[in-house]
């Protein structure tokens, strides 16, 4: 029975909806994901990928080949069953370390990203809501100029003034990853501020602020996400390109780029040594890269 | 009957607006929309304005709402100057002049919730406290008969309909008096239409709203508009009430529209013009011709046509025609 | 009307299903159509009726993958497409049957001329039985971009989509599908996003071809205004399903289906009189469509059958058949 005392009840019947409106929006995101089995793939490797990096000391048959260590026995063993991937010139199993090369590699794509992406989006944001003004054109052509510089030799300028640490590699590479995103989403920014809805908001009065994070940002993101997902492969690669010529982590810290480059000298008869760490890094950028497409098909906002 | 109460909520005076699109020998080459307009819209009343594209009736809407700023004229609503682009308003008249428009698909945003799309008119002109906003929320759903579960919703996954509701329902949020509707059922079918159209003469009269609608189909109008005007390349060509402009038309393109209006009944048939046929395309509003910017598609046209612009005449009282055919030397009859 | 008595294309209890996120969307749920050589029929329904998905299936140019076709039969001179050949189908696509799509801009390609557009259709049609030498499909071009006056054909051919109006775009189109002569012409909404005059001109225009030569017509359109003066036969389509069919002067005075009598009602006349408040609640989903007739959930007179079966379309007067148990004693 209704209490006529009560307000409708609509209230409280309203609090209730969110949490089923999240599942069912799960479901349906999963569906756009799935439809291409190549996503599924793509998730399958990821996922595999940052599972095997972050239980790498629990999972890898030989964690202590990763640190300080030495078995002058057992060099230059192919792949066996006791060595997956076979040893390296100093007796080392290769797969563990390929393992554990993953943690830097992966460490140092989030953190990349995680620094790069914010400032870019935002100053593509403010770029591309100001076209046409000043500030449009000293952001463009900043972001311009850094893009004019190739990647790598800017990396490899920056890590080689710096000292030779992951850390570097990190800072080096970051600071030319940022004018990507400002481009995406510069281009973005200014056809989506002459949508309806947007002036729609600003004729009721909505602040300059509210307008570029609520109203226009939101609806850049989406393929802000796609090239994050694809750009951890990137960076792998730029990391590995990078620690190829000694910049980056340093022995006996793992790094794939590094170790590449020591088992080339031992081609081809020690095959091995350069073949599964690179595979293995071919087998990440084919992973974020299947798995970017999926993120893409699942954030299209279409008609439902 | 409408109580139409006879102070003016907006008044329109020889507004210009033209649009600056390059140069050539001759000097600057400009697109004049709006070509000297001059309107009003009282309280409570609704004004059509009817034109095909290129004649201007957008912009003058989005002129009206501050999306542009006019090159010249004057916007009085409520008597007080409001000429300037939006950015430079007072908040008071954001509140009190709000907008519809055609396309439901992007006038709203669609990542956000109806919630989030309601809340911005409610925050920002509204003083209601954080607890309120969701019941008031759902009262204004309910006025567009939409059920409290929208709120959650996100415009993609609604109808076309529904999303005009919705825009209709961001309108009144803040309690306005006018609201420019630019053809909010031109993407609709003619069901959703018809719901749409009676809730927004409904809310018109609870609420003592006036409106300024524009659309292209006369049909329509006739059951909306208390008075139309009708354009043609930025200037007015006839402005009747809305039965006299149906019953006795008189500009030459007001009867060569209503005579291309596919009708259902015999009845519509038989009150409709003879069949003017309209020859060639619409002229772009960067090439008008000189004279009466309407002679080249006109069938009665006259020498005087081609060089003199003729002005707006009052005929009958409320009812102006600009038209050569009216002035005191070539006085037509006009046939009963 | 010169009417055969012909049959051209006869569609039988048509069922067509899209597959999405939770099953199927049954959109088509026993379509019937029929169309005689030389008549122009009418298909008028809102908004996601199946009015398109209706014209895509007669040519087969559904979405591949995503649809599947658990019933019906499209007979095209005897002939039921569903079951065609590859080649039979090109055959059907590119010499008996032509469609005008709504949306002129998005018909044409933009980094195409006129001439090479309008000549790669005459080019296609003639595939099958000679080889068309370059002049002639010249000639042909202009001579079709002649009938549907456009002005100075011969320059229109070397120009773009963009250099055109709307309108000249949408007459391209039409001269498009009647490049080479067809028995059929399938017209979605043409003219729709033109203007009110432009829109008279294009009707007019396609009256005009379709009588001179003797082709036939399905002309799709959401405005019964526009289906009362150019067609000899209206079929109303709601939900996948034909819920009426007459003659425009029958349909007009005596509708018998109820959403046919709400949708006129709908209809604003330039008599005045107010609108009515148009037809309660909304498009049932096809995910989960209603058992029986489609239309029950919004109708005043529903009665226990209409959720049991689907009501047929059957005859009740020449000319006018109707699918629906309140014409049934």
């Amino acid at each position: 029975m209704r209490n006529s005392n009560q307000p409708n009840n609509s209230i409280a019947t309203n609090l209730v909806r969110p949490k089923s409106i999240f599942w069912l929006n799960l479901g349906k995101n999963w569906y756009k994901f799935s439809r291409n089995t190549l996503s599924i793939i793509g998730l399958v490797i990821v996922a595999g990928i940052i599972i095997s990096a972050i239980f790498a000391p629990w999972i890898t048959p030989y964690p202590e080949h990763a640190g300080p260590f030495v078995d002058f026995d057992n060099t230059g063993q192919p792949p066996s069953l006791q060595h997956l991937f076979g040893t390296d010139n100093i007796g080392r199993d290769i797969f563990s370390r390929v393992i554990f090369a993953f943690r830097g590699a992966l460490i140092m794509a989030v953190l990349v990203l995680a620094i790069a992406v914010p400032p870019g989006v935002l100053l593509g944001l403010i770029a591309g809501y100001l076209q046409n003004t000043w500030i449009d054109a000293v952001i463009m052509r900043i972001t311009d100029i850094f893009l004019s510089v190739p990647p790598l030799i800017l990396a490899l300028a920056i890590a080689t003034m710096l000292k030779p640490t992951l850390m570097n590699a990190m800072i080096a590479v970051t600071v030319m990853w940022w004018p990507w995103y400002t481009r995406l989403v510069y281009g973005m920014a200014s056809s989506i501020r002459n949508e309806y809805f947007v002036i729609a908001a600003d004729l009721t009065g909505a602040s300059k602020f509210y307008i570029l994070l609520r109203e226009i940002l939101p609806n850049c993101l989406s393929p802000v996400f796609t090239k994050m997902a694809l750009d951890v492969g990137w960076v792998i690669l730029i990391g590995a390109s990078l620690s190829f010529v000694g910049l980056g982590e340093q022995p006996p810290i793992p790094a794939l780029g590094q170790m590449v480059s020591d088992g080339a000298r031992y081609m081809p008869t020690f095959w091995w040594m350069t073949i599964f760490p690179a595979l293995a890094i071919v087998l990440a950028i084919l992973g974020f890269n299947l798995l970017g497409d999926g993120i893409r098909d699942m954030l299209e906002t279409g008609v439902e | 009957m409408k109580q139409v109460i006879n102070n003016e909520v907006l008044k329109i005076e020889k507004l210009k607006k033209y649009f600056h699109i390059g140069k050539d020998k001759k000097g600057p080459i400009y697109v004049r929309a709006v070509d000297g307009v001059t309107l009003s819209i009282k309280h409570g009343e609704t004004l059509g304005l009817v034109g095909e594209s290129g004649s201007g009736k957008s912009t003058i809407a989005y002129t009206v709402v501050g999306m542009y700023r006019p090159t010249s004229g004057q916007i009085l609503f409520k008597g007080k100057n409001l000429g300037i682009e939006a950015s430079k308003r007072p908040l008071s008249s954001k509140k009190e002049i709000q907008i519809v428009f055609q396309d439901p698909g992007s006038s709203l945003n669609p990542r956000q919730t109806i919630e989030q799309i309601l809340g911005l008119p409610f925050r920002i002109h509204t003083q209601t406290p954080k607890r309120q906003l969701r019941e008031r929320m759902v009262e204004l759903l309910e006025k567009v008969e939409l059920s409290p579960d929208y709120l959650y919703k996100s415009p993609p996954s609604i109808g076309g309909g529904e999303k005009q509701m919705v825009s209709i329902a961001r309108a009144m949020a803040s309690n306005p008096s006018l609201i420019v509707l630019d053809e909010p059922t031109s993407a609709l079918d003619v069901s959703v239409q018809a719901k749409i159209i009676n809730k927004l003469i409904d809310l018109q009269k609870e609420m003592n709203l006036s409106y300024l609608f524009i659309t292209h189909d006369l049909s329509l109008m006739r059951n909306v508009a208390d008075r139309i005007a009708i354009m043609y390349l930025g200037k007015i060509c006839e402005v009747a009430e809305s039965v006299t402009f149906f019953e006795k038309p008189l500009h030459p393109y007001t009867q060569m529209l209503i005579s291309s209006v596919p009708v259902i009944t015999e009845e519509e048939e038989n009150l409709k013009p003879k069949k003017v046929i309209s020859t060639g395309e619409i002229p772009s509003p960067v090439n008008i011709p000189l004279g009466c910017s309407f002679h080249l598609r006109c069938p009665y046209k006259m020498p005087v046509c081609s060089e003199i612009d003729p002005e707006l005449i009052d005929i009958f009282p409320g009812h102006t025609v600009r038209c050569h055919l009216y002035t005191k030397e070539n006085k037509k009859t006009i046939k009963e | 009307m010169k009417t055969k008595e012909n049959i051209l294309l006869n569609i039988k209890d048509l069922h067509v299903w899209y597959r999405v996120y939770g099953g199927y969307l049954k959109v088509l749920n026993g379509v019937h159509l029929m169309v005689r050589e030389g008549e122009r029929v009418g298909l008028v329904g809102e908004a996601g009726c199946g009015k398109t998905t209706t014209m895509k299936s007669i040519l087969q140019i559904l979405p591949p993958g995503d649809f599947y076709i658990p019933r019906g039969q499209i007979f095209y001179k005897g002939q039921d497409v569903l079951k065609m050949s590859f080649e039979e189908l090109q055959r059907l696509r590119s010499r008996e049957i032509a469609m005008i799509f709504q949306d002129p801009t998005a018909a044409l390609n933009p980094v195409f001329t006129i001439g090479n557009q309008i000549g790669d259709v005459i080019k296609y049609s003639a595939t099958f039985e000679e080889n068309v030498h370059k002049e002639k499909i010249k000639t042909q071009s202009i001579k079709a971009l002649k009938e549907v006056y456009l002005p100075d054909p011969e320059r229109m051919c070397i120009n773009y989509p963009f250099q055109l109006s709307g309108g000249m775009r949408q007459r391209v189109c039409i001269a498009m599908a009647i490049s080479s002569p067809r028995n059929l012409i399938l017209a979605d909404e043409p003219g729709t996003s033109l203007d009110v005059t432009i829109q008279a001109q294009i009707h007019r225009l396609l009256n005009e071809l379709v009588e001179k030569r003797n082709t036939a017509i399905i002309l799709i359109t959401h405005s019964l205004g526009v289906a009362r003066e150019m067609t000899d036969r209206i079929y109303v389509m709601y939900a996948g399903t034909i819920v009426e069919t007459a003659t425009p002067e029958i349909l007009f005075k005596n509708p018998v289906h109820p959403y046919t009598k709400g949708l006129l009602a709908s209809v604003p006349k330039i008599s005045g009189g107010g609108i009515t408040k148009g037809i309660p609640g909304k498009l049932p989903s096809y995910l989960n469509p209603p058992s029986g007739c489609r239309f029950r959930l919004r109708c005043k007179h529903e009665k226990p059958i209409c959720s049991e079966k689907l009501p047929k379309l059957s005859e009740i007067e020449k000319d006018h058949s109707v699918a629906c148990y309140l014409s049934e004693r």
